[in-house]
């Protein structure tokens, strides 16, 4: 593993966030959001961000992405600064964001709309997307049919139509029942054993995070900045989450993972 | 894996038995009968105690009946709905059109917003039927008269749901234009302009119901042609059970022309459900 190239390259990234109003001396207040983060996403690799909630890990995925301007700092693909959104990153949301007058089939193509691909070549690579996901028999259907979770699955069969290079998941699946998530990340392990997609995961779920992961980059909040990043061992393909929360090297890395998030840490000078 | 799992997510063969869950035929029926009973009951009351009133005040359901019948034989009733549904249609349909374009504008733009929202609210707010005077100065009694009336009415409600519609499209989805790198152009096209159209539509549904009212309205002051002229021509005549009859067709086309829009509405945004 340690020897795949550097895909995805995180340098010094810095951003504040301007308050409303001023502060008691008149001055405009600033608030830091995430302060000098540095970390490297290997190529076909799957890193996870966690940490406590306001640690500014889903800004940190929107910066990546491009959909927030960075203050300082750089983020580099293949070496390459980039600043603005681009079809080398696809982007996984939250609430899945379909487009609610697209059928299943049409939200995957949205990203393939906007490339020069004729009618054929679009509805085929939907055809992949939807047999990749295990949605084929719901192609035609509106996002208010179908169940949160297949949402999120049409969410990441939309991200992946494009081939971007490397996918990016803002806590796909937190809005899920715990059976479907499970179910779900499964199912994007073995999506990923196919496809080799570097990928960067924010999460709040230990366990998500151990079981999907090479590597979880843990933040400290306030303001967000790596407090450790911490190798995941388990061998590919592993065993299903039930069955490897049993392993005692699993308890270890959740309880470190725990003790890192619930003791604060120094705070910085502002 | 010991067996073959069903997938999760696979949708039961019986969906369609599972939709129509909601009242039972029974109960349905029972409200049928209970609208019917309420129907039957006012009409006949109405027509019991239209017959104790002066025939001048008031007129009863067979009467107005009887007055449909001659006024439809000779002609009349046709031709003033005829004319009344012309200049409805022609005046609705280009002043959606333009509330429709402006709308957009002014959702999207803060700067058109900021240079023509102290205007729009004014104007949206006046009871515009009061220019009505005027309108006829600059027009004169003809068909001009009442479409610029009739468009006036109709604009401001297309407008203003249309521009609150850009307003309100989830920054979310906005985001997904974003993240995939489209063009401005392509999130207004593919993105803004779609999420919009329920409101479109309330604004349409609206804009029909103001434009029947500047449509009778101007027709009264003219009282040349269409349902408004009838109703004053019989009304200055003391007919009462003939002046009813435009009235009633007036209500008639009210919920005709709402029905269309409505399905209209269900057509163009099958997502959004009748929540409103």
């Amino acid at each position: 593993m340690g020897e795949a190239p550097v895909k995805l390259s995180l340098k010094g990234v810095c951003k504040s966030f301007r308050l409303r109003g001023t502060g008691a001396d008149g001055q405009e207040q600033f608030i830091n959001v995430l302060r000098n983060v540095n970390f490297d996403v290997r190529q076909g690799e799957i890193v996870s961000i966690i940490g406590e909630s306001g640690c500014g890990k889903t800004t940190l995925l929107r910066i990546v992405q491009g959909l927030i301007r960075l203050d300082s700092g750089a983020i580099e693909v293949d070496g390459v600064p980039v600043k603005k959104p681009g079809r080398d990153r696809g982007f996984v949301f939250q609430q899945a964001s379909l487009l609610p007058w697209r059928t299943a089939r049409q939200n995957i193509e949205f990203g393939l709309e906007l490339q020069n691909l004729t009618r054929a070549q679009r509805a085929q690579r939907a055809n992949e997307l939807l047999a990749l996901v295990g949605l084929s028999h719901a192609a035609d259907q509106l996002p208010h049919q179908l169940s949160g979770g297949m949402q999120q699955r049409i969410g990441l069969a939309r991200a992946m139509a494009i081939n971007p290079e490397i996918l990016l998941m803002d806590e796909p699946f937190s809005a899920l029942d715990a059976q479907t998530r499970e179910v779900l990340q499964a199912e994007l392990l073995r999506i990923q054993a196919e496809t080799h997609k570097t990928t960067l995961f924010v999460t709040h779920d230990l366990d998500e995070a151990i079981y999907l992961s090479n590597r979880v980059v843990v933040l400290a909040a306030k303001p967000g900045r790596v407090k450790k990043i911490i190798d995941i061992p388990f061998r590919h393909p592993r065993p299903e989450l039930p069955e490897l929360r049993g392993d005692p090297l699993f308890q270890d890395i959740r309880a470190e993972m725990w003790e890192l998030i619930r003791t604060p840490a120094p705070a910085v000078a502002a | 894996m010991t067996q073959p799992a069903i997938p999760l997510d696979q949708p039961l063969d019986n969906e369609a038995e599972v939709e129509i869950l909601g009242p039972p035929p029974r109960a349905r029926s029972i409200i049928w009968i209970v609208r019917l009973a309420s129907i039957a009951l006012v009409l006949g009351s109405w027509e019991f105690f239209g017959r104790q009133i002066n025939p001048l005040f008031m007129s009863y359901p067979s009467a107005i009946f009887r007055a449909a019948v001659v006024l439809t034989a000779s002609g009349e009733l046709i031709e003033a709905l005829g004319s009344s549904i012309r200049t409805l249609v022609i005046g609705f349909v280009s002043a959606s059109a333009i509330g429709l374009v402006l709308g957009l504008l002014i959702g999207r733009y803060k700067l058109v917003d900021a240079a023509t929202d102290w205007l729009v609210n004014a104007l949206y707010s006046t009871p515009l039927v009061a220019i009505l005077p005027l309108v006829i100065l600059w027009f004169g009694l003809g068909d001009m008269a009442k479409l610029f009336i009739v468009s006036l009415l109709t604009v401001f409600p297309v407008l203003i749901n249309t521009a609150a519609g850009v307003r309100n499209v989830p920054p979310a989805l906005i985001d997904v234009g974003t993240a995939f790198a489209a063009s401005e152009r392509e999130i207004f096209l593919k993105i803004i302009l779609p999420a919009t159209v329920p409101y479109m539509m309330t604004g349409l549904r609206l804009g029909i119901g103001r434009a029947i009212i500047g449509m009778v309205v101007a027709e009264f002051f003219t009282a040349i042609t269409g349902l408004g002229a009838m109703i004053v021509k019989y009304g200055n005549q003391y007919d009462t059970a003939s002046m009813f009859v435009p009235i009633l067709m007036l209500m008639l086309l009210g919920i005709g022309l709402t029905m269309m829009v409505r399905r209209a509405e269900e057509f163009f945004a099958p997502w959004r459900g009748n929540d409103d």
